[in-house]
């Protein structure tokens, strides 16, 4: 019987769970830890900025970009793009909730890291606490911009509170005010500096009147916050530190790091396996800009609107706006007769893409690219279909673009390739190396001159806008406007941001958001906010009351 | 029941009970040597003998003259009894020589017999087939199915399904009420997704628990695609029994709410030595191909639709290209035998089974030993099984094969005039997609177990069960390097590791007195799970003719974006107290009650341990006096309630984890250069609270039995209430490092209700002639109730332009297992897809899905006839659903009218509406949902019994039989697509998908010709 009681003694456990794979306290050396704690806040940029997650809500909602069903066979995803371009959200949309989700992970990693690093003695523990906060603060204003709420809470265990309006604009503002002395100048655009505080708060005073009021049937832009945008934005300016490209593409180079442009941006590295999705996103699955890599191509996304392109036809009138304005167009491949070029000199063409495309040529997806005749040198021709079943079809951009069968097929809608296609992308979606602009230094004069016209000041506000344009000397340069109205400074914010993710926001500020354009008819203001995603007001909804739904959704 | 039930399998089912202790040598010096040296009748009845004034004694055999240990001996109309012993010696004093005395024991017809004047009263007790088949094995020992008070259902190797089987749920498939076998897809050794009595849970723990001669397996997978439990020769087994409601799985605590099925491999008998060889070849078709359009009706249809024909002139049949004739062998070796105190059996068996998909292949090598040892006059009993299996899996690129073939424009051709697979631009031609990609798995699977026991004073015996489940398997995924086309090689490389180990103790104490009996159970048990899996993989391989997988040191190109290596590692630990008492009165008033209480790792530091009761009772109506005069030769009722868990959910859940890694969604940047520092993260976080998943299970049940016992059933009610049901869900403050985690969702419940109805009528005419009917069917519905979620949408699209679009959802007042969708009304002027304005909105949003029907059937339905006529025997089976749907996503993804527009083959599906546009999204909607139901004629064996004496062979051959089976030989339904038997699973957030078709395997039809020898 002893003996018994003996094996049921050796058997016994106390059933704490024994954990072999994972480490609870994340094994950084003393060295990584003020570091380690910081970077998981920022690291969760990249994966918002995709093409399918920030920028689907900040442009396809909008007049500047369309996605229709390719060919009745890419981008249906069961009609979430369609449904966001003609404002048919609801609260069951993927993507709102892949944003809600990202947005909100940002600004909890950012709370533990300020949390943790408050423990952590030295100034640079107080540096990269400053920056946690200040990403707090830029996660909360894009969770205002898009759904109209935001959380505040100061310890990971609390409950946090939900702001709307004006009481989470005077949050975010005074977080970035506390950090404002705080954080450094010199840490480069990754990273929030004060170029990136202030640009932030101009940001914020420039919509705060949309934010207060968010279904307003005309926003109360007041002098004093306007004042404010004048005042932040000039210190950008007067720091001396930025200076406008002359070049306007190389603000979207897989090199743009150090260029002098960018104030804020998304620190994006081949090795860190930073995305190519906006060099990608837009481009023909047929288009293959690397003579290195014979699977990096292109996947037929959205296309501008025709409306959108109406605007620039509408101010340069006779002329081709590839001739007037470099921010348009840049030609980087010249086709005479018989082309042959080799793989160092291949380079695609960048900005807005019409008309028939010529490229590497290839009998189908991955095989290898034509060689001329030399044997090493590329064969570059007119671009077909190959990878569709109708190979005869030329990859010829058309300027309509819509949801019926005509406006839908593979080659409608002039494309974008504003970003650089990254030269390590092996399969085009990967790797990619360029930072991707949060803001920068044009949107200082362009934000400024906005403020100033809005306190009436149309020859300030001129005299801003022309300085942007008069800067872009590489090639053509920009003819200097003649006079300005807001209808104008709207236009020329369409020029110089198309696709950097700003469109919704302004539409909003401008009150076109309820207008009319392609496939779009909806006129509700109560769309100018997202729904908050089912899946979040469910979560909440063991407390009643607590996270309350947008209106009319 | 006057016997102590603990000695009664021992002859026919062998050894799952009541055996002695392996280390009796050291308990031995505890006990006194006098209580060793008395018999077993002895110390009971002494008291009684001595006012008795005859004493007789006798031997019991068994029809080959076997002695029978255990044999229930009463005199008639007293409590006076005795119980066979070890050499079925016994000896009784009786009132009289009129005393008229019982012997019973199970398996045998109950003998009467008249003392007289003799001292000798042995006898010799026939076998009896239909007692026999009332054994059942229920947790932690066995039981006469007349005495058992729960819901439980036993299949015998004679009964199971014929032909090609590849893991042991098919041998079950339609034998039982309430349990739904649903097989994945057609593909050699595919998963099965076996329910027991609904949907419990939201997860994938829904599968039962399986016991293999009392050796709890783990659920996890063990590596590849192929069902985990297809290391089981299915001619090694003995019987299954499925314990459905909670009187009896209650004794499996935390793993009892999906039911349990105990598998019996088989035993030797003493004295009885036979070799068994069995061999078959099966040939195997698809059974069914989608009708998509034939070259020629495809020139017709691109033109008719307005689309663009690209025609290389060809005529090809790409199902045709991909598939092919299968065969199928198997051999089988089995001996057994023994003496008085050894008994032996084992087993090799061998399958190599092509699957109906080119390159699809499935090899199984399994050997097996059972032995049962006696010892110390039989008071010591030691049983050991061990079971070694190997299989080897190859796989064909399923989906993305299927896909393709479905879609390929059948006017090009499969191969080039070289006789070479052709290359096109715009499409992998599926022969070179099975020519350039491997998947191959090599799964080793060692399961053993000891389990001795020891019968420590008469009645109380106690046991040890010590067993090892261990398996290893490695996976290699390659894509072949290739000029023409052109294709970089990789491999990828997963190793799995799978160790289960499991030590038990507990007491049994069997008592009759009087007219009461009493068996108690109570033990302790121990298990430990430990599951490992690793992965590597590297890539480009330049076209040197060597395969990736034989020297992965020719890839060129590893780094931590590309090909990272991944793996986990998880220990689940459980310890359990269990008890049970069986207690009967007059054989007619039987009581149960069980408990468990279990402890497991997995749960949180506030809920370690769960107790698990449950109550039943039965009364035997038929024995009451007041029923005699009734033809009715089985009447019982039983009643139960109880409780079980589910712990079936991911480790670690309870602790929250940071994680130091360097990756693109954790590591940024800080300084301008190309260090990247580890970022530290919260990738989870802690519910100390956690705990396993109740159901609460009622059940009333009535098995009656007319006709003399030719016509039987058995009618069960059920109500099982699924509580604390586990699932990931969004944290409700959105500031929080992860933004799901594992909760017992409050208030939520998922009901499964039922009634169960089987029925079963033999008929002997004469000696040449039987024929048997039956059938079973299941009513049963699941609904959600009270749950704090709106919808929580799984089952995620599959295909291009479906990316993100989900399938299922659940809500509220609906099944588990729900569609979630817009209900399709047609086609509008515009030729675009009209969908009902579900919320009366006036718009088109996600707002108007409907809960539109549910992939779960509400009826389940089995016949099956069986008819012989001396040597041949003709048995036919037939299983069926309905009231379920099917998602058919393979049609969604592939057959609409723009894909038929570019030259992309479709079914007529496809064509239906004539003005519908060329750019009409194929969104998910009930365009795509079919009707489920369906019957099969599963399974027809034709067979013949040679009489060896007959053909000459007596001397050398004691049976000799022929057989032909067919195996799905046709399907009745509405359903287009293969069929309609599939599930593809796509879980979204654990939450699993239910009733969705995505380019599944087809199944096969199939002939398997056998031959089966003894010896």
């Amino acid at each position: 019987m002893l003996l018994f009681i003996g094996i049921m003694l050796v058997n016994c456990t106390d059933l704490q769970e024994e954990v072999l794979d994972e480490s609870f306290t994340g094994g950084a050396t003393a060295d990584q830890i003020a570091p380690g704690t910081l970077v998981p806040a920022y690291a969760v940029l990249p994966g918002l900025f995709q093409h399918t997650n920030y920028f689907a809500l900040q442009q396809i909602s909008t007049d500047e970009a369309i996605l229709p069903y390719r060919g009745g066979t890419d981008w249906g995803d069961n009609g979430i793009y369609i449904d966001m371009h003609r404002h048919t959200y609801t609260p069951a949309h993927v993507r709102l909730k892949d944003a809600w989700n990202a947005i909100s992970q940002g600004q909890a990693r950012a709370l533990v890291a300020i949390q943790e690093l408050a423990s952590i003695p030295g100034e640079t523990a107080q540096l990269y606490q400053a920056e946690a906060r200040g990403l707090r603060a830029y996660y909360s204003m894009l969770m205002l911009d898009l759904f109209g709420v935001i959380f505040v809470k100061e310890k990971a265990s609390d409950v946090s509170a939900v702001l709307r309006g004006n009481e989470a604009v005077e949050y975010i503002k005074n977080e970035l005010l506390a950090i404002e002395p705080i954080v450094s100048n010199s840490v480069g655009p990754g990273r929030i500096s004060q170029g990136a505080v202030w640009g932030l708060l101009s940001r914020l005073y420039l919509n705060a009147p949309v934010y207060r009021d968010p279904y307003a049937t005309s926003f109360d832009f007041t002098a004093a916050d306007m004042d404010k945008v004048i005042e932040y934005t000039t210190k950008i300016i007067s720091s001396g530190q930025y200076q406008l490209s002359p070049e306007y593409f190389e603000i979207f180079d897989d090199e743009n790091h150090t260029n002098k442009e960018l104030i804020f941006a998304v620190d994006q590295r081949a090795e860190l396996n930073g995305h190519n999705r906006m060099a990608y996103f837009s481009l023909s699955g047929d288009q293959f800009p690397l003579p290195a890599f014979n699977r990096a191509n292109g996947t037929d996304g959205p296309g501008i609107t025709s409306d959108f392109y109406q605007s620039w036809v509408q101010a340069y009138g006779a002329d081709d706006p590839a001739d007037m304005d470099p921010r348009f167009f840049k030609k980087n491949l010249n086709i005479p007769a018989d082309s042959c070029i080799s793989g160092a000199n291949f380079e695609i063409n960048r900005g807005i893409l019409r008309g028939q495309q010529y490229g590497l040529l290839t009998t189908a997806n991955g095989q290898p690219f034509t060689l001329c005749a030399d044997g090493v040198s590329f064969k570059i021709g007119k671009l077909h279909n190959i990878t569709r079943a109708d190979k005869t079809k030329l990859v010829n951009f058309t300027e309509m673009i819509d949801f019926t069968t005509e406006g839908s097929g593979y080659s409608t809608g002039y494309r974008v390739e504003k970003y650089e296609f990254s030269k390590k992308s092996d399969t085009g979606r990967n790797k990619g190396d360029a930072d991707i602009i949060i803001v920068r230094y044009a949107d200082a004069y362009l934000m400024r001159a906005e403020a100033k016209l809005r306190k009436n000041d149309a020859a300030g506000a001129l005299a801003d806008v022309n300085t942007v344009r008069a800067a872009r000397t590489a090639r053509v340069v920009p003819p200097a406007l003649s006079t300005m109205t807001l209808d104008i400074l709207y236009r020329e914010r369409g020029f110089e941001f198309y696709w950097e993710m700003l469109r919704r926001t302004d539409m909003i500020r401008f009150g076109k958001y309820e207008g009319t354009w392609t496939e779009k008819t909806d006129s509700d203001v109560k769309k100018r906010l997202f729904p908050i995603p089912q899946s979040a007001i469910d979560g909440a909804s063991g407390t009643p009351g607590y996270l309350v739904q947008n209106e009319s959704y | 029941m006057k016997k102590n039930y603990l000695y009664f399998v021992k002859r026919k089912l062998g050894t799952r009970l009541c055996f002695q202790f392996f280390l009796a040598a050291l308990i031995l010096g505890s006990i006194p040597q006098n209580v060793l040296a008395e018999t077993p009748t002895t110390s009971l009845l002494s008291a009684v003998e001595l006012i008795q004034s005859r004493v007789v004694s006798g031997t019991v055999t068994d029809d080959t003259g076997s002695a029978l240990p255990g044999v229930n001996i009463l005199e008639k109309g007293t409590t006076n009894g005795t119980v066979s012993d070890t050499n079925g010696k016994f000896r009784i004093s009786v009132a009289s020589s009129e005393s008229v005395l019982v012997f019973s024991f199970v398996g045998t017809v109950t003998q009467q017999v008249t003392v007289g004047s003799r001292d000798d009263v042995s006898v010799q007790l026939a076998s009896d087939a239909q007692t026999l088949s009332e054994i059942v094995v229920v947790g932690y020992g066995t039981q006469e199915k007349k005495d058992v008070t729960g819901s439980v259902a036993s299949v015998k190797s004679d009964d199971f399904n014929k032909g090609i089987i590849n893991s042991p749920e098919q041998l079950l498939q339609g034998k039982v009420s309430g349990v739904n076998i649903t097989s994945a897809s057609g593909e050699p050794g595919s998963a099965q997704r076996i329910t027991i009595r609904g949907v419990g849970s939201m997860r994938a723990g829904v599968t039962p628990l399986f016991v293999v001669d009392g050796m709890i397996l783990d659920n996890s997978g063990t590596g590849g695609a192929i069902n985990p439990l297809s290391f089981l020769n299915p001619q090694d087994i003995e019987t299954m029994d499925v314990l459905k409601d909670a009187s009896a799985t209650a004794i499996y605590g935390t793993r009892g709410a999906n039911g349990v099925i105990l598998i019996t491999t088989k035993k030797g008998k003493s004295g009885k030595s036979t070799i068994n060889y069995s061999s078959s070849i099966g040939i195997s078709k698809a059974a069914n191909k989608i009708d998509v359009f034939g070259a020629d009706e495809f020139r017709k249809k691109v033109v008719e639709v307005g689309g663009v024909l690209t025609d290389l002139g060809s005529a090809t049949n790409w199902q045709d290209e991909i598939m092919r004739t299968a065969y199928t062998q198997n051999h089988n070796l089995g001996f057994s035998g023994g003496t008085d105190n050894l008994t032996y059996f084992a087993s090799l068996g061998l399958q190599d089974q092509d699957g109906i998909l080119k390159n699809s292949n499935l090899k199984r090598y399994t050997g097996r030993v059972n032995l049962h040892q006696k010892g110390l006059g039989g008071r010591l009993q030691i049983d050991f099984n061990m079971n070694a299996t190997n299989t080897v899996s190859t796989r064909p690129p399923i989906e993305s094969l299927l896909g393709t073939a479905l879609s390929l424009n059948p006017t090009y051709p499969a191969y080039d005039q070289d006789g070479k697979p052709s290359v096109f631009g715009d499409a992998f031609n599926p022969l070179l997609q099975l020519k350039l990609y491997d998947d191959i798995t090599n799964t080793t699977r060692i399961i053993g177990n000891i389990s001795p026991s020891f019968e420590i004073i008469k009645g109380l015996v106690y046991k040890l069960n010590f067993g090892i489940d261990n398996s290893s398997s490695d996976r290699d995924i390659q894509n072949k390097p290739s000029t023409t086309p052109f294709q970089i090689g990789d491999l990828n490389s997963y190793f799995t590791n799978n160790r289960n180990k499991m030590i038990e103790n507990y007491l049994t104490y069997a008592l009759t007195k009087g007219e009461h009996n009493i068996n108690v159970l109570a033990g302790h048990s121990y298990q430990r799970i430990f599951v490992q899996s690793r992965h590597w993989g590297i890539t480009k391989f330049a076209d040197t003719g060597i395969e990736p997988r034989y020297n992965p040191g020719l890839g060129q190109q590893l780094n931590l974006v590309d090909n990272p290596p991944s793996g986990g590692t998880a220990v689940t630990e459980l310890q359990s107290f269990f008890g049970r008492i069986n207690y009967s009165f007059r054989d007619r008033y039987l009581f149960t009650a069980t408990v468990r209480s279990d402890g497991s790792s997995r749960f949180g530091g506030n809920n370690k341990y769960g107790t698990f009761p449950s109550f039943s009772a039965g009364w035997r109506l038929s024995d009451e006096p007041f029923m005699e005069s009734l033809p009715v030769s089985n009447l019982k009722l039983r009643a139960g309630w109880g409780q079980t868990g589910n712990q079936e959910f991911p480790g670690k859940q309870t602790q929250a984890v940071v994680t130091s890694s360097l990756s693109g969604s954790t590591s940024y940047p800080l300084d301008n250069g190309t260090t990247y520092i580890p970022g530290i993260a919260y990738s989870r976080l802690a519910n100390p609270s956690l705990q396993w998943e109740t159901s609460t299970q009622s059940n009333i049940g009535v098995d009656f039995g007319f006709l003399s016992g030719a016509l039987t059933g058995t009618i069960d009610y059920f109500n099982k209430v699924s509580t604390n049901v586990l699932a990931s869900v969004t944290v409700p403050d959105p500031i929080n490092v992860v933004p799901e985690y594992y909760v017992n969702v409050k208030n939520m419940k998922i009901i499964n209700k039922g009634l169960e109805l089987a029925l079963d009528y033999k008929l002997n005419v004469g000696n040449d002639f039987k024929f048997g009917v039956g059938a079973n069917i299941t009513f049963i519905s699941n609904t959600v109730k009270d749950a704090p979620f709106k919808l929580l949408t799984t089952g995620s699209a599959s295909g291009s332009g479906l990316t993100s679009a989900t399938i299922n959802g659940y809500v509220n007042g609906e099944p588990i297992g729900t569609f979630y969708m817009k209900d399709f009304i047609g086609i509008d002027a515009n030729g675009l897809s009209k969908f009902r304005d579900a919320n009366n909105d006036n718009q088109d949003t996600a707002d108007d899905r409907i809960a539109a029907g549910s992939a779960l059937p509400n009826k389940l339905f089995n016949f099956y006839t069986s008819a012989g006529y001396k040597g041949f025997d003709l048995s036919i089976s037939l299983n069926g659903v309905s009231g379920n749907k099917i998602y058919n996503n393979t049609a969604n993804t592939n057959f609409y009218k723009a894909h038929l527009a570019k030259s992309l083959n479709t079914t007529s599906i496809a064509t239906e509406f004539p003005n519908e546009s060329l750019t009409n999204p194929a969104a998910v909607s009930t365009r795509y949902l079919e009707d489920g139901s369906f019957l099969r004629l599963n399974n027809a064996t034709l067979g013949y019994n040679f009489n060896p004496t007959m053909i000459g062979m007596a001397k050398w051959i004691t049976a000799l039989r022929l057989s032909v089976t067919g195996q799905n030989l046709f399907v009745i339904t509405k359903y287009t697509g293969y069929d309609p038997e599939v599930n593809t699973d796509r879980t979204v957030n654990s939450v699993t998908s239910f009733g969705i078709d995505y380019n599944s395997y087809p199944k096969p039809r199939t002939l398997v010709i056998g031959l089966n020898v003894s010896f």
